[in-house]
């Protein structure tokens, strides 16, 4: 900016940015400014607009979600975009929902990849009159009207461990690979897998390893853990992740391992990304349940909400239609609640 | 005018890049032209670029430090610990921003004392404080900031935030800095020939430290603005984000290899990645594009200057492949440079 600066133009230079920056004091103002109205030709068609944002773009199962997403606006004759960030952080979502705001869709339908640190643009984005639904990954409540959550933790949890023991009847010793500390549903997953092993007679034939292995959902960390747990626990009969992407992972790591038989992987995963290991098997279940229809049901609470049809007010009823009636509960949570298990009985009737 | 077009070649391309990403965008998206809108986007950036222009110096003299965004993790939770405790900003940001300085000086000094790579250093440190960070913050990480510590995220002088007028007058700072001080001229000098600097009495160890420790230091600050904007602070905070700021500290024309680059250029770099990835967010471009476009952008940028250069078969400046020449005021090399130029 200076290129060719002199000492003697210093004091100068230094008086000068001074005094820009008392001038800058003299003008602050603790409220938004507001942007001028959106361009004209909206109306009744910019109303039906409704934007979903994933945590990141390409990860097949938001891109499920975004298909029954996309059916929903369909059923319903609104206008439905798909958008977000390749990346998978925060600040990359912050920018999406940020620079989603001026268009005005009449709802967001979010899956938040830091439920506090996007709180502030949805907030930003409810103060316009935009809806806020988030699904799959929440955000602090008062950020969005709606939670559509697939599985309650407790729901979540149980399954894995049925999935487990359909892998491993006589139960065994188990270790766990997590997604990150700061994923409040992987975490919460864990810590109630973990009471329940304890507690519950249900599960009293498995144990598990304390430690918590996070793999970011990244395939080759997953394998990479996988591998490295096999090792350090030769008594080990099962690797359980809620994680979609590291499930299948730790299966091909025990696959490559020569272990299948002797350690089982399960937990949360698309069928596409086990079907082999559930056909050849390798793996006698995995769970999940249908993200198509989660985002079906989400985008059509969203879609109510914009029409005023609902208020998200504990107690009303969201009617998705073929996708079925859902209760809106405490702090406007809905539980979508259908867990799907996938043996070598069903695994070919899931298209995803 | 042809010296000034010459010596300015660099950021004279982005200006004008800049110029066609905001036709582009304001052509992609109708709500791209609107003041507010694009202020707002703005802050967005105001992270990456308080990282940015703390990486700077630290490029022009040769080095790397890729452990900026854990750095800031670790200043982030520190004062979102702090603001749940009640503590006073006024002492807090000055103890955090001297912890993040202490940590960038650590680096500094394992790779200016010790004599270890730069970036099997910070490769290093970008896990070892992301750890520190984790333990701090906890699982669940810190909400429920006070409005004191949130006032930078929240305050406006007309339209403009204060986040956008802090980067602009930390620009200017680092602007002063390596054109008016001794620090400035020993950082260009041991970028061009940390040997030859050496033996010529420049204090190489401590004006590498001090770099390091004013990236720390700024990324402290990014913390802060972290914690103001987001109002929440967690281990994972900007996890992933050194690439951004490395492609804004390249596109900018500061020579990977040291000795060069200019505060404006970063600056120039920043506006023009901050209005394309606008542009393409209004418009719903698809996130695998938008990378897709920024990539194409930093190949373009980087290879236009070297065509421009091949086109006028001025072969003997390609050697040092540099895109922008020296600018250091008691630069030891420009004279070289201009002899080679003939």
């Amino acid at each position: 900016m200076f290129p060719f600066a002199r000492h003697r133009h210093r004091r100068a230079r230094i008086a000068t940015v001074l005094a820009t920056a008392a001038l800058a004091v003299v003008g602050c103002s603790s409220t938004p400014p507001q942007a001028s109205a959106p361009p004209a030709g909206g109306g009744e068609a910019a109303n039906s607009k409704i934007f979903m944002a994933p945590k990141f773009t390409g990860l097949a199962y938001f891109e499920v979600a975004k298909e029954g997403g996309e059916k929903a606006a369909q059923d319903l004759g609104i206008d439905f975009q798909y958008i977000g960030s390749d990346k998978p952080d925060a600040t990359a979502q912050i920018a999406t929902l940020t620079n989603a705001i001026p268009q005005r869709p009449a709802a967001l339908v979010v899956s938040a990849i830091d439920g506090d640190a996007v709180a502030p643009a949805l907030r930003q984005a409810r103060q316009q009159g935009i809806k806020v639904v988030t699904y799959d990954a929440d955000a602090a409540v008062d950020s969005r009207d709606l939670f559509v959550n697939q599985l309650s933790y407790e729901l979540a949890a149980s399954t894995m461990l049925d999935a487990a023991l359909m892998n491993s009847p006589q139960g065994g010793k188990a270790a766990f690979i997590s997604a990150s500390p700061t994923a409040p549903n992987h975490t919460a997953h864990v810590r109630i897998m973990k009471q329940l092993i304890d507690t519950d007679p249900k599960y009293s034939s498995l144990s598990y390893v304390d430690t918590v292995q996070y793999a970011g959902d990244d395939a080759q960390k997953s394998q990479e853990i996988a591998l490295n747990l096999m090792q350090a626990n030769p008594d080990l009969k099962l690797i359980i992740s809620s994680s979609a992407v590291s499930a299948p992972a730790a299966e091909q790591a025990i696959v490559n391992a020569g272990k299948s038989g002797q350690v089982f992987a399960t937990g949360f995963a698309l069928p596409s990304s086990v079907r082999d290991f559930i056909k050849n098997g390798n793996s006698a279940a995995f769970a999940l349940w249908d993200p198509a229809e989660l985002g079906y049901v989400a985008t059509t609470a969203a879609s109510q909400l914009a029409a005023g049809k609902i208020t998200a007010a504990e107690g009303q009823e969201i009617d998705a239609g073929a996708a079925g009636k859902y209760t809106v509960g405490k702090d406007g949570e809905v539980q979508y609640n259908k867990p799907l298990m996938f043996t070598k009985d069903n695994i070919d009737s899931f298209s995803y | 005018m042809r010296q000034f077009v010459r010596r300015n070649s660099g950021e004279l391309l982005l200006v004008g890049l800049i110029v066609l990403a905001a036709v582009w965008s304001s052509s992609l998206s109708p709500y791209f032209l609107d003041p507010v809108n694009l202020l707002s986007s703005a802050t967005s950036f105001v992270i990456f670029a308080l990282m940015a222009f703390g990486l700077y110096p630290v490029v022009v003299q040769g080095e790397i430090d890729i452990s900026l965004p854990s750095t800031l993790a670790v200043g982030s939770v520190l004062l979102g610990k702090a603001s749940v405790a009640g503590v006073p900003l006024a002492l807090a940001l000055p103890l955090v921003l001297a912890v993040c300085a202490g940590l960038g000086a650590l680096n500094g000094y394992l790779v200016a004392a010790v004599g270890l790579p730069s970036l099997a250093v910070t490769l290093g440190t970008l896990g070892a404080y992301r750890g520190v960070a984790y333990i701090i913050a906890g699982d669940a990480g810190v909400v429920g900031i006070t409005p004191e510590y949130t006032a930078l995220g929240s305050t406006w002088i007309g339209i403009v935030p204060v986040s956008i007028v802090l980067v602009l007058a930390v620009a200017a700072g680092f602007a002063l800095l390596m054109s008016a001080t001794s620090f400035g001229r020993y950082s260009f000098a041991i970028g061009n020939n940390a040997a030859a600097s050496r033996m010529g009495a420049v204090p190489v160890v401590r004006t590498r430290v001090v770099a390091y420790s004013l990236a720390g230091a700024m990324s402290g600050l990014a913390g802060l603005v972290w914690v103001a904007q987001y109002q929440s602070a967690r281990g994972d905070n900007a996890d992933g984000a050194i690439l951004f700021v490395l492609t804004a500290v390249v596109l900018g024309g500061v020579s990977i290899k040291g000795g060069s680059g200019r505060v404006a250029g970063v600056l120039l770099s920043l506006i023009l990645l901050a209005t394309l990835q606008t542009g393409m967010q209004l418009a719903n471009v698809p996130g695998t594009s938008q990378t897709l476009v920024i990539g194409c952008l930093l190949v373009v940028s980087l290879g236009v200057p070297r065509a421009i250069a091949l086109f006028r078969g001025r072969r003997r400046t390609l050697a040092p492949v540099r895109t922008d020449p020296p600018h250091g005021p008691d630069d030891p090399t420009p004279a070289v440079l201009e002899k080679q130029r003939g």
